[in-house]
């Protein structure tokens, strides 16, 4: 006898990369709850010991000389690192991105160094070169250039912790543009500054900002490295997260957690611009891929 | 501008991408650089334009040596393959790009600019897409303002690189049409590169067949496709096949049949080439005895594929369409006779 086949119901195994619901949903509370314990819970910790004795307290650990002289400091340090790696980060790109020479994957490996790193060692080695007993030591007090315990030594550490933030970005960008448009802007007329300004960086722009964005959060709240070349003076080569550190030694919790909540702050405002970012980017390169 | 290429020569490692390459474009021609990939057309064109530096030879434009001449200096206009438009610059200012490079004392006002960009839009059938941008036009639209940018700097050469290269069939087929027009009314010196001889032949003023870094052979379409000078051409302008058999002082024997062709060469085994097109039929158990193993039918002609006694190749041969009943069927014996072929190692 004939059978219509719609009636009956048909029998679907489950699609193949699909699990099952109570698979699903105990991920999902696992991440959850991870995030929340690790994550989410010390963050607000931070903002309530921060406000614990009232706002009044809270502003006044703030506004102390040797605080505000830290944020002087970690803004100023911040503010000559990430133009320092902005340079480098472009020119580095642009070299393993459109040239093929000799050493180019060890340049890469290299730029990736200070992430493999830690970053005390990082400070060591500044330590070994510029310190009374290392390398160029000697010359350095001769001609009185004071180097480790001091402002430059901070912003070098801070540099080498920092350099591969805009380069990594850049360099899978600019190698997959190619140099098309480059070429193009030249056969145009244009003159390698005006195709660089005109065409390149235009090309980049967002990856470039996503990467200063990533180099000034970190440039701004690194410890470890700043730590060993800083020498903790207070007042003068103290950075935020050094400060907190202090002032957490001396018990005094309530200007640590107000300090720290600075630096919390700081990370959140990354983070909501770091997404906006991520955003914008992924339209740019959904126009790129639309452009094959 | 009358352009001459001479001895020019350029190695990538061990492969010459340009070997002894000479060739001279007349003022307002449109050539066509056929060749299959890697054939060093693309060397060709860039060298002209100065984005690649040959090792050796000379390139003159009007008789003044070019190699010297920066790539700003040279002011040709390129179309890259995949167009190289600016993504953040509307059709109209990726236009009037060349125009806002050019020297001070050169450049025209703001106002001025933007007329002629628009004029070259027009010219390009885009007139009201100025205010796009790249990633809002198709790819055939995106070709056409990569055209006009070019155009734009008055250049004193068109070089195209495979501008068709990344369109499907039917937009490629309408914007040769187009380009033709395009060069007949602005009537630019213009080099475009293609591997596909279709292109070629239904564009260009003039073909230069390439392969392996060198000039197979140059000249008008019906020259180049009628009078190949060797079996390199013969086989990358359109289909044909080897016949096998002897030569002997009266001609050429095709293996198997009775048939005397006309034809000189040294006596002893070879073959001749012969296009589909180029046989006429004759009743079974005359000329070459073939079996139809399939027959097609591609727009206003029949195709048969047939099985040659004797042959080691499947001989494909075209038929008008208006044979109707009468083609030859699936199966059936026939016999065939080229009626021109080409004798060529």
């Amino acid at each position: 006898m004939p059978q219509s086949t719609d009636t009956q119901p048909l029998r679907v195994p489950r699609p193949p990369t699909s699990d099952p619901p109570w698979v699903r949903r105990g991920l999902i509370a696992l991440a959850v709850l991870f995030l929340a314990s690790f994550v989410l819970l010390p963050l607000v910790l931070v903002f309530a010991e921060a406000l614990r004795h009232g706002l009044g307290a809270f502003v006044d650990a703030l506004v102390e000389p040797d605080a505000l002289a830290a944020i002087r400091l970690t803004l100023l340090v911040a503010a000559i690192a990430i133009p320092a790696n902005l340079v480098f980060g472009v020119a580095a790109a642009w070299a393993i991105a459109k040239f093929q020479f000799p050493g180019k994957q060890i340049l890469i490996t290299l730029i990736d160094l200070p992430f493999s790193v830690s970053p005390v060692v990082a400070g060591l080695i500044y330590l070994l070169m510029f310190g009374a007993q290392g390398w160029l030591g000697p010359w350095l007090d001769e001609h009185d250039i004071q180097i480790v315990f001091a402002v430059p030594g901070i912003v070098l550490a801070t540099i080498f912790v920092t350099f591969p933030f805009i380069a990594r970005e850049l360099i899978p960008l600019m190698a997959e543009q190619g140099s098309d448009d480059e070429q193009a802007a030249l056969s145009l007329g244009a003159s390698g500054w005006r195709t660089f300004i005109a065409v390149t960086l235009p090309n980049i722009r967002w990856a470039l900002l996503y990467g200063v964005l990533l180099c000034t959060a970190r440039a701004m709240g690194e410890f470890g490295a700043v730590s060993i070349l800083s020498g903790h003076i207070r007042g003068l080569t103290n950075t935020l997260p050094l400060h907190v550190e202090i002032l957490y030694n001396e018990y005094n919790f309530a200007a640590a957690f107000a300090v720290a909540s600075l630096l919390a702050l700081l990370a959140l405002v990354t983070l909501g611009l770091k997404s906006a970012l991520e955003w914008r980017l992924d339209s740019e390169r959904g126009a790129a891929g639309r452009r094959e | 501008m009358d352009i001459r290429i001479e001895n020019l020569c350029k190695r990538f490692g061990n492969t010459h991408a340009l070997d002894q390459v000479n060739l001279s474009l007349q003022s307002g021609e449109l050539v066509a650089l056929l060749g299959p990939s890697g054939s060093g057309k693309t060397t060709l064109l860039r060298s002209i334009a100065g984005l690649e530096f040959p090792d050796s030879g000379r390139i003159l434009f009007n008789g003044n040596d070019a190699l010297h001449l920066t790539v700003q200096q040279r002011r040709i206009g390129f179309v890259f393959q995949h167009y190289a438009l600016f993504a953040h610059m509307n059709v109209l200012d990726n236009v009037a790009f060349g125009l806002r490079c050019k020297p001070r004392r050169e450049r025209m006002s703001r106002a001025a600019m933007r007329e002629h960009a628009q004029a070259l839009l027009d010219t390009v059938q885009l007139s009201e897409l100025g205010q796009r941008y790249p990633h809002q036009l198709s790819g055939g639209q995106r070709q056409r303002v990569a055209l006009a940018r070019a155009m734009a700097i008055d250049p004193t050469l068109l070089l195209l690189d495979e501008p068709f290269g990344a369109l499907d069939a039917k937009v490629r087929g309408e914007l040769r049409a187009w380009l033709r027009r395009i060069h007949d009314e602005t009537g630019y010196t213009t080099l475009f590169v293609t591997h596909d001889q279709e292109e070629a032949i239904e564009l260009a003023d003039r073909i230069v067949v390439f392969n392996q870094g060198h000039i197979e052979q140059v000249g008008t379409p019906d020259e180049v496709y009628d009078q190949p000078c060797n079996a390199f051409v013969f086989d990358f302008l359109g289909r044909g096949n080897r016949i096998h058999g002897e030569f002997s002082a009266d001609g050429f024997i095709p293996r198997g049949t009775e048939l005397r062709l006309p034809a000189r060469h040294a006596a002893g085994e070879g073959h001749i080439l012969v296009r589909p097109h180029d046989y006429s039929l004759a009743d079974a158990g005359q000329g070459l005895n073939g079996r139809v193993r399939s027959r097609r039918r591609i727009g206003g002609r029949i195709t048969l594929e047939l099985d040659v006694e004797h042959q080691p190749e499947v001989i494909e041969l075209d038929l008008p369409y208006d044979l109707g009943p009468s083609a030859p069927q699936n199966g059936e014996h026939i016999g065939v006779v080229p009626t021109r072929y080409h004798v060529l190692d």
